[in-house]
């Protein structure tokens, strides 16, 4: 189809075929190829494509406005059901989300369900504000919007989710952002209250499938499962391909309840003190366990800081 | 293969449904867009949703180049295809994401790709753009079915004698033939149906189908 200039209304690249319709309307042939498009018509196609274009933007931005609504919704109710499998918790448990942002000096703002607390940097609280309860299970845009309504300078920084029995932390699950190998991967990783990791999901990714986007599967993520923060602080990618005993172990993983996995696979673990990198994505392999490392480490930081709040 | 003339008579609505799922069935004789037929075809589900989507996308974009073939520039018309095929690839994408989001994580890495699927914008070019709306829309909907039908009859081929199950569903506990599941298998799977419709045609005593069926270029 490179020849498209001079051959008309006429859709057959082969023109020596010949087309009845073509020829009739036609009757030069036009194999040749014809003269440049004069300026007019140069002007006259740069419109028709923008209208083209526009007409296409405005359909597409109708169908986004409805959509866009549906589609956050249904990613808020996985991630519920994701939270709480993550951590294996009981059905009467709670998870609380807490925002995190910053402010241009040291402080910190954390928004739990019930507060927004103000924190210096030694973790003092400086202040806190009730959170009005009708925008507790509304959407993110929504808080944000009500935090800059309190706290001009606020920036969303990052969120986490604190799963409660009673009043007993039972876990919790930090999401993470970090540079893939094409574009940014979203994930969770969850976190006994010991920092323990009992798991991860990768939540967004664009990598390459059959490739990068393997860092979704269990025979890769499930590898930092099981690991206590001092363990991963240590875990180095290596490039050795996975046996098949720790890959069907890896795949098994959500099948049985965690401690019972752990129990079955700790020899395993300590067997295996690194990310087997994926076959043809070490470089994504690479950046999920480094952001994984830091995700974690800047956590334990940060929950000391805001406990009060907790 | 009984392509019309432009301009002249416009065939059946059953000529043109069953010519896009036999007789000139995109994977099968065309040889259109093999690769994401290969690439999704390691089961019928894929399959299905892949070929739901091209479907859909198809007699979307089949309608709109028909209804709009009027004010279409036929100097640019490949860029105005694209991009209305791309409209409505991105329609689908959205869609599906909100809709069905289990089904988005499964196929849409692929959902995406439908923009460069050669069956489209081939039916639009050769057809659609000459056509008045409701035979492109038939066209559409064959060519789309044909597209269908041949990724979930090659998905069913390969998950059963690659992984033993259909659906989802373990048939047999252990893996007939492993090499048809891998993107070498499926390029076998495909060559074998190919030979089937050629056997069959030969069997009703029909010709093959020329080497040089320039006509899909």
């Amino acid at each position: 189809m490179s020849e498209t200039i001079g051959s008309g209304g006429c859709g057959e690249s082969n023109s020596n075929l010949g087309c009845a319709g073509c020829a009739a309307a036609k009757p030069t042939k036009t194999t040749q190829l014809g003269k440049p498009p004069g300026g007019m018509d140069l002007f006259k196609i740069g419109l028709g494509l923008t209208v083209v274009c526009l007409l296409c933007a405005g359909v597409l931005g109708g169908i986004y406005l409805v959509t866009e609504p549906i589609r956050l919704q249904t990613v808020h109710v996985r991630e519920e059901k994701m939270l709480r499998s993550l951590l294996g918790l009981p059905e009467n448990a709670k998870m609380e989300e807490v925002r995190r942002y910053r402010t241009s000096g040291m402080q910190t703002l954390a928004l739990t369900s019930r507060f927004l607390v103000n924190l210096n940097e030694d973790g003092r609280e400086v202040s806190r504000q009730a959170f009005p309860e009708n925008l507790v299970s509304g959407a993110e845009e929504e808080k944000d919007k009500w935090v800059k309504e309190h706290a001009p300078e606020a920036e969303y920084a990052g969120r986490f989710f604190v799963g409660k029995e009673g009043d007993q932390i039972g876990g919790y699950v930090v999401e993470g952002i970090t540079s893939g190998y094409k574009s940014k991967v979203r994930f969770f990783v969850a976190l006994d209250g010991a920092f323990s990791l009992r798991g991860l999901e990768i939540l967004e990714q664009e990598e390459d499938p059959g490739l990068g986007a393997e860092i979704a599967q269990p025979y890769f993520k499930n590898q930092f499962a099981g690991r206590s923060a001092e363990e991963l602080s240590k875990m180095k990618v290596t490039k050795d391909p996975l046996d098949g005993d720790w890959k069907a172990a890896l795949e098994n993983f959500g099948n049985t309840p965690f401690s019972a996995w752990l129990q079955e696979n700790r020899g395993r673990l300590s067997q295996h003190q690194v990310v087997h990198a994926i076959t043809g994505a070490t470089i994504s392999s690479e950046a999920i366990t480094s952001g994984v490392k830091k995700t974690v480490a800047n956590f334990r930081r940060r929950v000391d800081l805001l406990k009060g709040a907790l | 293969m009984s392509t019309a003339k432009p301009g002249t008579s416009i065939p059946a609505t059953s000529e043109l449904i069953l010519r896009g799922l036999f007789t000139e069935n995109p994977v099968f004789r065309l040889a259109l867009s093999l690769c994401p037929a290969v690439a999704v075809t390691t089961s019928v589900q894929n399959g299905l949703m892949l070929g739901g989507a091209v479907l859909c996308v198809q007699v979307l974009s089949s309608a709109t180049a028909s209804l709009f073939k009027k004010w279409i520039n036929s100097k640019i018309r490949i860029p105005v295809f694209t991009i209305m095929i791309a409209m409505w690839v991105t329609v689908m994408d959205m869609s599906l994401a909100a809709f069905f989001p289990d089904a988005y994580e499964k196929v849409g890495l692929y959902i995406k790709l439908i923009v460069a699927f050669a069956i489209i914008i081939s039916r639009l070019e050769l057809f659609a753009v000459k056509q008045p709306i409701v035979p492109s829309i038939f066209d559409g909907l064959g060519m789309g079915l044909g597209f269908l039908l041949a990724l979930v009859v090659t998905g069913a081929f390969r998950e059963l004698l690659g992984s033993g199950s259909l659906f989802g569903y373990q048939l047999v506990p252990f893996k007939p033939f492993l090499l048809i599941v891998l993107p070498a298998g499926g390029f076998f799977t495909i060559g074998f149906i190919m030979a089937l419709f050629n056997w069959i045609d030969l069997l009703r005593g029909k010709a093959l189908p020329k080497a040089s069926g320039g006509q899909h270029g």
